[in-house]
């Protein structure tokens, strides 16, 4: 079978995975370079892009983030489990889908309105996005396949999504702990020695110190900066 | 009345599938306007919004009456069409089930607006009944609006009769929530033609409806302080000029009109298809939707008891448009007449573009401003076409 | 009160960024105004932190006082349209919604019944943030119509009397005689009449202020929600001057609002007798609640 959709970059404006003519799986199926193939199927080779591809990274959306729902602590639980047995997995959430403003920090987490800068910055080969409603996944997934060469797998708890090289669709926790099995397993078969640890903690930037802060801090920005009353700015560009 | 204190309904909800294709029907004669209503009442629909334009405002005073008996939780007359359309796609936002309709110049006025439900995935269902585009003022049937909602992204499906208006209004809600779809469907039908007319429609019982809107099987959270994110803004501000920002417009396109081909599916699960093929072995086919097609649908008729081989397809779905469909049943046609309610041939105009041998096609007939199309009018073209004399005088 | 949006999925408490985390543990989620509201504002986790606004902008300085205002931040929604304000409010940490041109007060009715059929039994609190184009031009219609029928939402324009954003065009705001883009030999007519208009059109709260007082601004905003829940539609016209525009100085921003204070923004405040019911009503409940707390920390001290 013929991989319609692969990993990028595909380009400057590339065409959708739909209008490709990549369908959504049915049920009971999933979806791996956009054609319709056993759950288990596509679940090992997303195991062993997890495994095998550099910087593997899940992506937990507000779905999942947020304790909204009854089986929202079992879903991140699994998530959590499924994260500890892939080696050096990092764990960046997408906590919101407002464009950041002033600008990302892309270690800390990524955001669906840019989300390859995320994904570049931290070299991200594989990834998986769980617990992002569809419209921002979709989104996510088609700018990521379109501008970096990361491997993505879509955990999706409706039908699933077409730009991802891996979808799974009608996530519950138990499919998640089966992607876990599975991780485990694959990673056996590769000769992987590696013992279940969580990931490490969100490393966002710490707090701008105001007071300590000079006008190089500021970059190419600083051409910008006002100066106080009084105050002499000697060099300008 | 408050909402709360409003008369509840003993109703029985079921899915879509069972509601469309199985539940017992029962034979009424009604008009297109009452079709489009009751199947309003069918749709546990909460809220609609009104605002009069004719031929448009039988359809929201019967839906009204309707919520006057208690089938829908919240109704009002707003402002214009403006206010209307913008409604919506405020009331959308709060995880609810939407209904409204308008004509011609009032769908324009509230373009802006519905321009904007795709982009804003607003799952609201339009009833468009067509009517002439002002100047000169004529409050008459012509589906020539129809030529701009097409490029808005939403759904549209045109209903040829008083059956399809309720079996299409009833499909578009539950093809609009889909959670790969979520966009706008709009269903269509002409202005006084169908609505105003009276047409025999088997119709499901009252007291069976379509199960509540789910405001969280959704591609995007409900703005109702009970689904996460805490700062959602659904519609990101990108107006910044750089290429990030540009992206995400582009992609954010990309994914309405993917959206809208992901209809197609469910056009066929709940409609039996975009398309409907009558003498499939035709030489020449008479393509055509809406009122126009069964003006076709009287032309092939005409043309089979003479032996001709015409044939009809009858297009269900403008958006998402069936070019594959047309193509395989047009391949080996050797001419194709399309009718048609407007003077722009938007219609003529798809079926070249989705054909390879577009010169096949002959531009009409149309007529428009309200006039009526004779089925002479298409037999005149189906002779031409088969290079028959006759002396048919209109 | 349904905070479980905007609490964090245990597990994934540490991995969440940290201005997430400090806005669920430090925010005013679910705090009065005591502990969270404008007199604590450059001391507590605010709604709006960061924005894009021009130095020495008063706009958005009364835009972090409405959002330090609300009394129920998880349960509010604001609505905007184009223009400056909404660089800021879509930057606060309270779902925003942005449709078309001027229909901020039309998205707001639909928004508003439709939490009501949803949620009978809660107080969803609807706010339009809008400037004075989007609230007096172009959405005039849906404005006037919002108010007409009785909406039960606030509506709050900030009224730099210019277009700002496009760069600087008269408005129906402007007063007579600027001269402005598109007004290139001054303003022929004067400012439109808002709050009569409001009046007219059965606003039951209306306030015209310039926003020199943070507390009374505060208690102001706090009041038009409150009414707006019970009663009908409420209405601030609020002076947000435009520095830039107006090429105010930005250390005058302040001095500019205290003399349009006592000119065209003198203060006015209206209300019918059914709102005055209500804001003694929740002023003297908040009071109470105000004294419980002392004497319980007094307690709690001893």
């Amino acid at each position: 079978m013929s991989q319609k959709v692969t990993v990028g970059p595909a380009g400057y404006m590339p065409k959708s995975a739909p209008s490709m003519g990549v369908e959504l799986a049915p049920e009971g199926q999933a979806l791996l370079y956009g054609n319709c193939v056993s759950e288990e199927e596509a679940m090992r080779d997303a195991a062993r892009a997890m495994l095998t591809r550099d910087n593997p990274t899940i992506f937990p959306g507000p779905q999942v983030l947020w304790d909204w729902k009854e089986d929202v602590a079992q879903k991140a639980e699994a998530i959590l489990e499924l994260a500890s047995e892939i080696p050096n997995c990092k764990i960046i959430p997408m906590p919101d889908y407002r464009p950041k403003y002033p600008k990302i920090d892309v270690k800390a987490e990524i955001n669906p309105n840019h989300p390859n800068l995320t994904i570049l910055d931290n070299k991200i080969k594989a990834c998986i996005f769980v617990g992002v409603h569809c419209h921002y996944a979709n989104l996510s997934l088609r700018m990521i396949r379109g501008g970096t060469d990361c491997y993505t797998i879509a955990l999706c708890a409706y039908m699933g999504h077409e730009e991802a090289m891996a979808s799974i669709r009608d996530l519950h926790a138990e499919d998640i702990r089966k992607l876990r099995d599975i991780v485990i397993e694959e990673r056996e078969k590769l000769g992987i020695k590696w013992t279940a640890k969580m990931p490490p903690q969100n490393p966002s930037l710490p707090k701008e110190e105001f007071e300590t802060l000079n006008a190089a801090d500021y970059g190419e920005f600083r051409s910008l900066l006002m100066p106080r009353r009084g105050e002499q700015v000697a060099e300008v560009e | 009345m408050s909402p709360n204190t409003r008369p509840k309904l003993e109703k029985r909800l079921v899915d879509a599938k069972y509601l469309l294709q199985e539940a017992p029907r029962e034979k009424h004669f009604i008009t297109g306007a009452q079709a489009m209503a009751e199947a309003v009442k069918r749709a546990s629909v909460d809220m609609a919004i009104a605002y009069p334009i004719t031929p448009q405002s039988e359809v929201m005073h019967l839906v009204g009456d309707i919520y006057a008996q208690g089938h829908i939780k919240e109704y009002y007359r707003a402002e214009e069409e403006l206010g209307t359309m913008s409604a919506i796609a405020g009331a959308s936002r709060a995880g609810v089930r939407l209904f409204t309709a308008t004509s011609g110049p009032g769908l324009l006025r509230g373009l802006e607006a519905i321009a904007a439900w795709p982009g804003h995935r607003v799952p609201a269902v339009l009833g468009v009944l067509t009517r002439v585009v002002n100047a000169p003022l004529s409050i008459q049937p012509d589906n020539v609006e129809m030529a701009y909602l097409m490029h808005c992204g939403a759904v549209m499906l045109h209903a040829e009769n008083q059956q399809d208006t309720f079996d299409m209004t009833l499909a578009a809600f539950a093809i609009a929530e889909k959670v790969d779809v979520y966009i706008p469907v709009a269903v269509a039908t002409e202005g006084f033609f169908v609505t105003h007319a009276k047409g025999y429609v088997d119709m499901t019982a009252e007291d069976l409806a379509l199960e509540e809107f789910d405001p969280v099987a959704a591609p995007v959270p409900a703005m109702d302080n009970e689904t996460p994110p805490a700062r959602i803004q659904r519609d990101a501000p990108v107006q910044k000029s750089n290429f990030m920002s540009y992206l995400i417009h582009a992609v954010w396109q990309q994914e309405i009109w993917d959206s809208n081909s992901r209809a197609m599916k469910y056009i066929y699960e709940y409609l039996g298809g975009p398309i409907e093929v009558v003498n499939p072995d035709a030489d020449v086919f008479v393509i055509a939707s809406g009122c126009a097609a069964a003006q076709g649908r009287e032309a092939q008729r005409y043309a089979e008891e003479e032996g001709l081989s015409v044939g009809l397809i009858k297009v269900r779905a403008i958006r998402p448009f069936p070019t594959k469909e047309i193509c395989d049943a047009t391949k080996n046609a050797k001419a194709i007449i399309v009718p048609e309610h407007n003077a722009i041939g938007w219609l003529c105009k798809e079926v070249k573009a989705a054909i390879p041998n577009g010169g096949i096609v002959t531009e009409g007939p149309r007529v428009f401003g309200g006039m009526t199309l004779p089925v002479e009018l298409i037999m005149v073209e189906i002779y031409d076409a088969l290079g028959i004399e006759h002396n048919i005088k209109l | 009160m349904s905070m479980k949006y905007i609490t964090p999925a245990e597990t994934f408490k540490k991995y969440l960024p940290k201005d997430y985390v400090e806005l669920v543990d430090y925010g005013p989620f679910g705090k009065s105004q005591e502990e969270a509201g404008p007199g604590n504002m450059g001391q507590f986790k605010e709604l709006l932190e960061e924005h894009p606004m021009c130095s020495g902008c008063w706009m958005a300085y009364f835009i972090r006082v409405i959002f330090a205002a609300l009394p129920n931040p998880e349960e509010t929604v604001t609505l905007g349209t184009a223009g400056c304000g909404r660089l800021a409010i879509s930057q606060a940490a309270v779902p925003f919604i942005y449709g078309n041109y001027g229909d901020q007060n039309a998205m707001a009715s639909g928004l508003t019944r439709a939490f009501r059929l949803r949620f009978p039994e809660k107080h969803k609190d609807v706010i339009t943030i809008a400037g004075d184009g989007g609230t007096m031009d172009i959405g005039f219609s849906m404005t006037m119509h919002s108010w007409i029928r009785g909406e039960k939402f606030t509506t709050i324009m900030l009224d730099n009397e210019v277009y700002g954003n496009t760069g600087g065009q008269e408005s129906g705001m402007s007063p007579q005689g600027a001269v402005l883009k598109m007004a290139p030999e001054g303003k022929k007519f004067g400012k439109m009449p808002a709050t009569d208009l409001a009046k007219a059109a059965g606003c039951v709260y209306i306030v015209r202020l310039s926003p020199t007082n943070i507390k009374k601004a505060a208690q102001i905003i706090r009041r038009a929600i409150f009414v707006a829940r019970e009663v009908g539609p409420t209405f601030i016209h609020a002076y947000t001057s435009c520095n830039i525009e107006y090429s105010i100085p930005t250390e005058e921003v302040f001095k500019d609002a205290k003399e349009k204070e006592k000119g065209r923004f003198s203060f006015d405040e209206y209300m019918t007798d059914a709102a005055r019911e209500v804001i003694e009503r929740v002023e003297a409940e908040e009071k109470a609640a105000r004294k419980a707390r002392k004497e319980a920390m007094k307690a709690g001290a001893m």
